[in-house]
């Protein structure tokens, strides 16, 4: 009997104890954050949407088209349309299209750009009414020159040097002619034809990889971008065959963690 | 001090000004048609008015519970919300309306909107009945307690009865049938268990709860609501919480009486002393007997068994939506509303002020408060303040929400009982200790004058 | 005058009930087949599948660069453990040394996770005993401190991709140390916090004294694990029993129960569990040496030598196992999960065995299923 009531009375007490401690809450700061009105505070390597920079100093557009993204892409989901220049003997960009619908953010492909081009945002409101509005294009892809500045500024990410530093790809044997090609490295990121003003290529970005429509456009962008490219004979070996390429590029792989 | 002033501000601003808004509402109302209008009446029509009058304020309790409930269960869920944000270190509603302080009304328009769905064999009459059967005993249950809960005010004596806790509590057990209707009628084995559960659940728990609320009557010597209020006037000591009157010799002496009144009331000396001690003893164990059978009743956790969400879905109403939720969503609201109304006028002294009226009436200012409202025009002359009942009705409403708040720390903090353990908890403990309350109230209360 | 009582014999049928996949309470797609008599549990049978994601043989046709970002998915309450396991296997293979720095902030990020699953278990456990409004977010509010912190090593909140073949993908910078210790300084008190309002419960006790007993017989037969194992008595903890990585320099005991394992234990275990979890991290914040963080080049066409590996580590469920055959290339040949919650699940129909309706919940959630890990 008293061993029933001690027990009532220590089960009452724990409740009592129990109920206290909820109360004491009330004079807590809540934790929730008022989302819409008040961004959180994301970490700077949050991945988010992902993006493409363009040079922060100067409006180039960084992405070389050496597909390194597109083919490390577990889920598949980056589409790379480029062509070689038959002028430059570059790659040069048509469209990139990424479907956010698919992406899981896992950051793979940022961690493999050699030009620290994709990158992944802090921005992650993407909510769309359509699963082929999720499908991002070069145009909705590309960061603004400023924007690109803020990334690279968050992200601690070496600035692009506006010469030599990054390499254009070069074959498998042509070291020596790959340390030759830097000076040109650089132009031949610049030259495709998505640059700085992604705007007014929108339109021809979007239709299919046909060279012609590009050959036809590349004259007047070009006229727009700095001319320094154009003379440049380019070893030729813009590495084109899938087996390879990933040697070739490995020191550039890691080049964004260092 | 309070990281969280912010969040208590806003709850608290939230409280006044709906309460302010909601009794201002319902009392409008029963001015207009109780008061007012048979004033008028009277004026133009003379005695022709008298059989008309008689109706309006027969009428006018009804009316005033019928746009009383749903304001205030609207309220209570925008509360409990609230208050569970507060205890769980969030926000709570914010979106809608200034503060979100629309999100219930939101809420309720859109369950209104929302299709209908009767199940696939389920039987459609019982599942249609069973909503109203729940929701309807809570409105015509809460009518007497009106004129309790009004320190009986002239308008709400009408509905009064001599048994009023008897056809409260009768009341307070129909909505058990319209579970089990709603569990089976829906046609779904998680519903069914629910329905059956909740009838095990309410038949095993209204013991205690009856058993507790007789030993009040016992201590008052009636069942009437109203006369059980006027004896627990004039400060807590006088509380049936604090032994239904037993304390009131003390009360007496503390104002003015001295030894005598002491020893009027304690009649049989040391013996009385004792039995007074055992009186308070008692009857705050009724008191928790009662909160306990009435959180079961009411199917609140920790005994929500029949809802029991990580069991049984959402136990008896699993299968319902639109319109027939709401109303079982309102009803449940409403049923923790009267159950704490039935706390306050059985054990917390109805209206009546907890500090005893030989000191209240020694502040400076309050008597002259009082006067003052009393001479007031709006008071003698259109009857719409009675300062009797106003001060009562702010009372009432502080101990009425005080205990809907503590429901909902409750809420916030228990787990839920299993269904065996529920059953011996009723049968094997508080069924028995609810008896030994009874017996113990039934001889100690020979030793000692209760209530004067 | 003795009246005989008679005893009537009622009909009564078993009723079967199918709980699940989309019942409120089982933490996922569990699809339970239950008979009942009345609300006795006669007989159960779980339906897995349902969240099969064919993991292993995604495995098969991923690089290991690729599998890696995928693995987190295995067990998504426990990122890090899953990311460990493959790491440490495919590591077994080729050879790499790990530096000990990444030794170091492995423990470290998978303790912080021991503890963010540990915590997401109490708060859906107290809801599956009914406690639905207000304690279950008081761990969650941790979770969230901790799950900061993940981001800002690893980028995301729960698919860190952090533990690399090698390594870890990111050196943390000082400041992150600084608010971890915060994080483990004020810690204590919210655990204590938790087990005022919950551990001496009247209620709770009720729910979990002596419900679901697991014997020790019964937990070796079905190769139960973790949390489970250990608090029916049987100090089973890969960090002690078969130490790896830099346990054995750490400071910190099995946590073992004499007596056989009811669900109560079960939740202290885990409470304990945390506690401890804490004090591991400490020390490695202490013992944290300087050094490089990746012994490995991540890279897309990363290779692992022919051969084949198996590593387990103890993850907050139990072991842990990868399996891997590789033939040399850029992908496996074949990956094998051993997963602690489809062995904890197996043992469910032994406990609920006649048991209530009611404590199927109270069952099921202590032995901490997550439904992803059993079906991958
Ligand atoms: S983040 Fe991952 S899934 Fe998304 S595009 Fe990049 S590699 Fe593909
Ligand atoms: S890896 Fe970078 S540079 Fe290469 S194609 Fe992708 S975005 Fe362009």
């Amino acid at each position: 009997m008293a061993n029933l009531i001690s027990r009532a009375f220590g089960g009452l007490n724990e409740v009592r104890r129990g109920l206290a401690t909820v109360f004491k809450h009330t004079f807590r700061e809540p934790i929730t954050k008022n989302y819409p009105d008040e961004m959180p505070d994301l970490a700077p390597h949050f991945r988010g949407r992902l993006a493409l920079t363009v040079n922060p100093e100067t409006g180039d557009h960084l992405c070389i088209s050496c597909k390194q993204c597109e083919r490390v892409c577990p889920d598949k989901c980056i589409e790379i349309t480029s062509h070689k220049s038959p002028e430059t003997n570059k790659l040069e960009l048509i469209d990139f299209k990424i479907d956010h619908g698919l992406c899981m953010f896992c950051g793979l492909c940022t961690e493999v750009c050699p030009t620290l081009c994709i990158i992944n945002t802090n921005d992650f409101e993407m909510a769309d009414y359509s699963r082929e509005s999720l499908i991002y294009d070069l145009k909705k892809l590309t960061l603004s020159q400023d924007e690109s500045a803020f990334y690279f500024d968050r992200k601690e990410m070496p600035l692009p040097k506006p010469k030599p530093a990054k390499p254009a790809p070069a074959a498998a044997g042509a070291a020596p002619a790959a340390v030759a090609a830097k000076p040109a490295a650089v132009p031949s990121v610049a030259a495709p034809g998505a640059d700085a003003k992604p705007e007014t290529e929108a339109p021809e970005a979007k239709a299919p990889a046909d060279s012609k429509t590009v050959e036809v456009k590349k004259p007047e962008v070009k006229a727009e971008v700095k001319e320094e490219s154009k003379p440049e004979a380019k070893p030729e070996a813009k590495a084109e065959t899938k087996t390879d390429e990933p040697k070739a590029d490995e020191p550039k792989a890691d080049e964004p963690k260092a | 001090m309070f990281s969280n002033g912010d969040e208590i501000f806003k709850i608290s601003r939230l409280t006044i000004v709906w309460l302010a808004g909601i009794f201002t509402i319902v009392w409008m109302v029963c001015w207009a048609l109780g008061i007012a209008l048979p004033m008028l009446l009277t004026q133009q029509l003379g005695d022709k008015a008298a059989l008309t009058n008689e109706i309006l304020r027969a009428a006018t309790p009804v009316i005033a519970i019928l746009v009383f409930i749903p304001i205030n269960a609207m309220f209570m869920v925008l509360i409990e919300r609230r208050a569970l944000a507060l205890w769980t270190v969030r926000k709570g509603p914010n979106r809608v309306g200034p503060d979100g302080n629309f999100q219930t009304a939101a809420d309720a328009v859109k369950l209104l909107l929302k299709e209908d769905i009767t199940p696939t064999g389920a039987d459609a009459v019982m599942h249609t009945f069973a909503p109203i059967l729940f929701f309807a005993p809570s409105v015509f249950g809460a009518v007497p307690l009106l004129a309790a809960v009004t320190n009986n005010h002239p308008l709400f004596r009408v509905l009064n009865l001599p048994t009023g806790i008897f056809f409260v509590l009768a009341a307070g057990a129909l909505p058990v049938v319209a579970l089990v209707m709603a569990g089976w009628a829906s046609n779904n084995k998680y519903s069914l268990v629910g329905g059956l559960r909740s009838a095990a659940q309410a038949i095993s728990y209204e013991i205690p709860l009856v058993l507790s609320l007789i030993t009040v009557c016992l201590m008052a010597g009636t069942l009437d609501l109203v006369k059980i209020t006027e004896q627990q006037a004039g400060g807590i000591l006088n509380w049936n919480l604090l032994g239904g009157g037993a304390l009131t010799g003390l009360n007496n002496a503390l104002a003015g009486g001295g030894a005598k009144a002491l020893a009027t009331s304690y009649f049989m000396g040391p013996i009385s002393y004792v039995c007074a001690g055992l009186l308070v003893i008692s009857l705050i164990i009724s008191f928790w007997l009662y909160l306990t059978g009435a959180c079961a009743e009411i199917n609140r956790i920790p005994f929500d068994l029949p809802e029991a969400e990580s069991e049984l879905v959402s136990g008896y109403n699993t299968e319902y939506s639109g319109m027939k939720f709401a109303i079982f969503f309102l009803a449940e609201f409403t049923n923790l509303f009267i159950v704490s109304s039935i706390t306050t006028v059985m054990f917390l002294g109805g209206g009546d002020n907890p500090i005893p009226p030989y000191i209240l009436n020694n502040i400076p200012g309050i008597p002259q408060m009082v006067a003052a409202i009393r001479d007031s025009y709006f008071c003698s002359t259109l009857h719409i303040i009675n300062p009797e009942t106003f001060f009562a009705t702010l009372w009432v409403i502080a101990k009425v929400y005080g205990l809907v708040i503590f429901a909902v720390l409750i809420r916030g903090t228990l787990p839920r009982f299993r269904i065996d353990q529920l059953m011996a908890f009723g049968w094997k403990r508080l069924i028995p200790l609810s008896l030994i309350v009874f017996i113990i109230v039934v001889f100690a209360r020979e030793f000692v004058i209760c209530h004067g | 005058m003795a009246t005989e009582i008679q005893e009537i014999d009622l009909k009564t049928d078993e009723m079967i009930i199918n709980m699940g996949p989309q019942h409120p309470a089982t933490h996922g797609v569990l699809r339970l087949l239950l008979t009942l008599d009345g609300e006795t549990v006669k007989h159960v049978e779980p339906v897995l599948g349902h969240l099969h994601r064919a993991q292993e043989w995604q495995g098969q046709n991923r690089t290991w660069f690729q599998y890696q970002a995928l693995i987190d998915r295995v067990d998504y309450l426990s990122g890090m453990f899953t990311s460990w396991a493959m790491a440490r296997s495919c590591e077994q293979i080729d050879g790499t040394v790990v530096p000990p720095r990444a030794e170091y902030l492995r423990v470290m990020v998978s303790e912080m996770n021991r503890i963010t699953s540990h915590l997401l278990w109490l708060g859906t456990y107290l809801i599956d005993l009914g406690a639905m409004f207000g304690f279950p977010f008081y761990p969650f509010r941790e979770r969230e401190k901790l799950f900061d912190l993940f981001e800002e090593i690893a980028g995301q909140r729960m698919m860190f991709n952090y533990i690399r073949i090698g390594g870890v993908l990111r050196d943390p910078k000082p400041e992150w140390f600084d608010k971890l210790k915060r994080f483990l300084d004020e810690f204590p008190d919210r655990i204590d916090e938790y087990e005022t309002i919950v551990t001496q419960n009247p209620i709770f006790l009720k729910r979990t004294k002596g419900v679901g007993i697991l014997t020790q017989a019964v937990a070796k037969d079905y190769g139960v694990t973790g949390p489970c194992i250990r608090s029916s008595g049987i100090p089973l903890d890969l960090r002690r029993t078969k130490p790896y990585s830099v346990y054995p320099e750490l400071k910190f005991d099995v946590i073992t129960f004499d007596k056989e394992g009811d669900t109560w234990d079960r939740y202290m275990a885990r409470i304990l569990e945390m506690r401890q979890s804490i004090e591991i991290i400490r020390q490695c914040i202490d013992k944290l040496p300087s050094g490089d963080i990746m012994g490995k080049k991540q890279m897309a066409g990363m290779r692992i030598k022919a051969g084949e590996g198996f590593a387990a580590v103890e993850s907050p469920r139990g072991i842990l196992g990868c399996y891997v055959i590789s033939g040399g290339g850029e992908k496996a040949l074949r990956f094998r999960w051993r997963n602690p919650s489809f062995c904890n699940l197996s043992v469910l129909h032994e406990l609920l065995k006649g048991c209530p309706l009611s404590d199927i919940m109270a069952i099921f959630g202590s032995i901490d299923v997550i439904l992803p890990d059993v079906d991958r």
